[in-house]
């Protein structure tokens, strides 16, 4: 009896497999915060983004630009600093439950890569296309650039490489060396936003989005394929969770 | 860890971790592909695409098919040779035109106020399901590159034809003829368009309803045969499980 109610004990202290209530709130955290800027480009956009030498741009976009900068590169650094520094000494000998609570938690992560890969290379991509369709463009920085490049892309950046981290530093799956794939489905999104160096340079010379399937953004394209990359994650996932279900799944 | 320990504590956790985890790949695939595809197709044949009046039955009918075959065919090669499932090219377009969709209401019109009427997405959705019945029918990827790849590039045009009937009717309008569509474009100024850059219509088959719209998609059939073989190797090439050793970085 004394044992049973031990046992019992133990169950309920115990953390779930799936936290839950973590998922959801990062879902929330990405959809709230970019129904905000997609509010504040609505409104920030017409009033005082559409020319880059008055000085409203400067409050309004510059300002944007400037905090979000310096939040990403602190969030960057916070965040992958304390996955590195808490990182499991002896991954190899955990035990099997626990193998699965990190999987658990590692989909987490690649849950939200997928839904920032989503808002950055999908929804504030296009929009860019019309709003450089509607407003003459006389800065690198327009208001759909300073959204797109320098803040949609930079989380899903930080997003990506701290589920890469998280995986590296966590699973036994991921001890046997770098996984190529992994590393691509992280590295490749995150070229996407180097390549906007060529994409600026090569719009200081023409007026691209006349066209904007112009070869000037193919450097985009290339990029966007290691998305694909995710495909051998997903086996080598799939592969880790049956070896630790298979008995139970039999 | 000791391997004679379990992971879970009876079949049906088991069962339920197995479901959850379902739920959460499908989720990330489909975020993940969706960005993936809509940033290449945006690039490579969103202008066609975006506007109405760049929905020609020529170029439109072309190039459309072509760089949208990409994704399916790759996604393809994972989901069915590894796990038999026939929803590749079907996951992939419905993702992609969840994105457009949203977009095109959200930021086309909800921002900068284009009539969704004239920036709607082209509609992949019929060749998609038939590329996945081939593959699931057939089991071969040469037959579904040879016979899929090209009813993917035959069934464009028809695919969309519901849509786009009512915008191609011709219109005469300052003493010139063109169709609805051209007269809509005419009309939504857009300031990276501007009347130099227009390449629609242009040519020698260029009479309302004849054999451009034809002749286009059945060469767009047959280069998106060979996409489809390219990028089906690419699939299998991403869905590898590979590790670089430590010591050979």
């Amino acid at each position: 009896m004394a044992a049973t109610t031990e046992s019992v004990k133990a169950d309920a202290k115990e953390a779930p497999l799936l936290n839950k209530r973590n998922l959801f709130a990062g879902l929330m955290l990405y959809l709230v915060f970019y129904v905000w800027v997609r509010w504040y480009e609505g409104i920030y956009g017409w009033s005082a983004g559409l020319d880059s030498f008055a000085p409203e741009f400067e409050t309004y976009w510059m300002n944007f630009l400037y905090i979000e900068l310096v939040l990403e590169v602190l969030t960057a650094s916070i965040l992958w600093g304390y996955i590195w520094k808490t990182r499991d000494r002896k991954v190899m000998s955990i035990t099997p439950r626990e193998e699965l609570r990190r999987h658990f938690t590692h989909w987490t992560w690649l849950v939200m890569y997928g839904w920032a890969i989503y808002w950055g290379a999908s929804y504030f991509t296009e929009q860019d296309g019309t709003w450089h369709q509607t407003i003459v463009r006389d800065t690198d920085f327009t208001p759909s650039h300073i959204i797109e490049f320098y803040l949609a892309y930079p989380i899903y950046i930080i997003t990506g490489v701290s589920a890469f981290l998280y995986a590296k530093t966590r699973l036994p799956t991921y001890q046997q060396g770098l996984h190529l794939m992994y590393t691509i489905s992280v590295i490749g999104p995150f070229m996407i936003l180097p390549n906007v160096g060529l994409n600026e340079w090569g719009h200081t010379f023409w007026f691209m989005e006349e066209i904007f399937v112009a070869p000037l953004h193919y450097g985009f394209v290339f990029f966007g394929w290691a998305t694909l990359a995710i495909l051998g994650v997903v086996n080598t996932e799939v592969t880790a969770i049956s070896k630790l279900l298979k008995k139970d799944l039999a | 860890m000791s391997a004679s320990q379990s992971a879970v504590r009876s079949r049906a956790e088991a069962v339920q971790v197995s479901r959850t985890f379902d739920w959460m790949i499908l989720f990330t695939l489909f975020t993940a592909v969706l960005g993936g595809y809509h940033i290449h197709y945006m690039l490579t044949g969103g202008d066609w695409d975006f506007w109405t009046d760049w929905k020609d039955r020529r170029l439109w009918v072309t190039v459309a098919p072509i760089v949208s075959i990409t994704f399916p065919a790759a996604v393809q090669a994972c989901l069915w040779w590894r796990y038999r499932l026939p929803i590749g090219a079907t996951i992939c377009v419905v993702a992609l035109m969840l994105g457009e969709w949203i977009n095109r209401y959200l930021n086309f019109w909800g921002w900068t106020y284009f009539p969704v009427n004239f920036c709607f997405p082209s509609n992949l959705i019929p060749g998609a399901i038939v590329l996945d019945v081939i593959l699931m029918l057939g089991g071969s990827m040469t037959l579904t590159a040879v016979v899929g790849g090209l009813a993917w590039g035959l069934l464009f045009y028809p695919g969309n034809w519901p849509i786009i009937a009512p915008l191609h009717v011709p219109v005469e309008y300052n003493g010139m003829m063109m169709t609805l569509a051209d007269l809509q474009g005419y009309h939504y100024v857009r300031t990276g368009t501007p009347e130099y850059i227009r390449m629609v219509e242009k040519g020698t088959l260029r009479t309302f309803g004849k054999d451009v719209a034809p002749v286009s998609a059945f060469f767009s059939g047959f280069v998106s045969i060979i996409i489809y073989f390219l990028w089906h190797f690419f699939g299998k090439w991403f869905a590898k499980t590979d590790f670089i050793a430590d010591d050979e970085l």
